[in-house]
């Protein structure tokens, strides 16, 4: 009847894939929606491709969630187009990154504990 | 293969007017705009609209393509159910904002505190938080013996 609710150590929404890929895109600073696609493309060897309209629907709900904020200016001529428009982590969506991360290095702990991990990539 | 496993499930409804139906559901419920469209006569093709984890599709009646509103149809049989923290506090505020009273909230049989508020657009919706983890089993034991005992009717 009801999911078990996620939700993070500072209060704030539980993420989506999706929301998690782009705040880590800015998490190095400030970019636009082409960055934050081609990020995601490459760092998944293309696994992972964000169309522009997940991406549009992914930053606008990380915006509605105080997440993430748009700076400068919005190309008039597509007012609608994520790519063209530059955004930056708020402090909550840096806070709420890292404890993502965190929860995901853990889990990613316990993958490599149960020998999911490739050979590779294991630590001993 | 023969059988297809869906890659997802949305809800999508009609609104006599969805200025007024995402002004609401915004206030009432927290939902956020995401994106608009219009038809080129000025009537919204659809809202979407982001409900916590979830996404509500939004659309004006029309009329000549027989997509019509409660407001048209005289109700609804559909039951949105939706997951909060707060009940008592969203259906109060939803129902000082113009929602009709249902269903009060109340405590369930089957572990959650819950109550049903219908819109000024006559959709109904279901407020429920969890109350108590309940095996199916122990809900199956709880099932008062008619729709009109216990705790289906509130306190």
């Amino acid at each position: 009847m009801y999911r078990v609710p996620v939700s993070s150590a500072s209060g704030a929404p539980a993420l989506t894939t999706a929301g998690f890929q782009v705040l880590l895109a800015l998490a190095s600073g400030r970019s636009h929606g082409y960055a934050v696609m081609g990020f995601v493309d490459q760092l998944t060897d293309g696994r992972v491709r964000l169309g522009p309209g997940t991406l549009y629907r992914t930053l606008a709900r990380l915006v509605a969630d105080e997440l993430v904020s748009e700076s400068g200016a919005t190309d008039p001529t597509a007012p609608h187009d994520a790519r063209r428009r530059y955004y930056e982590l708020t402090p909550l969506g840096a806070q709420v990154v890292r404890e993502e991360a965190d929860l995901l290095a853990r889990l990613v702990e316990a993958a490599n504990n149960a020998g999911l991990l490739d050979r590779n990539r294991r630590t001993p | 293969m023969t059988r297809q496993r869906p890659l997802g499930l949305g809800t999508h409804i009609f609104v006599s007017d969805a200025d007024a139906a995402v002004a609401f559901y915004s206030e009432a419920f927290g939902a956020a705009e995401l994106i608009r469209h219009r038809l080129p006569d000025g009537r919204v093709l659809f809202v979407e609209l982001a409900v916590g984890p979830d996404k509500l599709l939004l659309s004006e009646e029309i009329a000549e393509l027989n997509a019509l509103s409660p407001s048209s149809l005289g109700g609804s049989p559909v039951l949105l159910l939706l997951e909060l923290d707060d009940v008592d506090g969203t259906f109060a505020h939803a129902v000082e904002m113009g929602g009709a009273v249902e269903m009060p909230v109340a405590e369930m049989f089957w572990g959650e505190r819950y109550g049903i508020v219908r819109d000024p657009f006559g959709h109904h919706w279901a407020l429920c938080t969890r109350r108590e983890q309940l095996a199916p089993d122990e809900v199956a034991d709880r099932v008062p013996a008619g729709p009109t005992e216990g705790s289906w009717k509130g306190d």
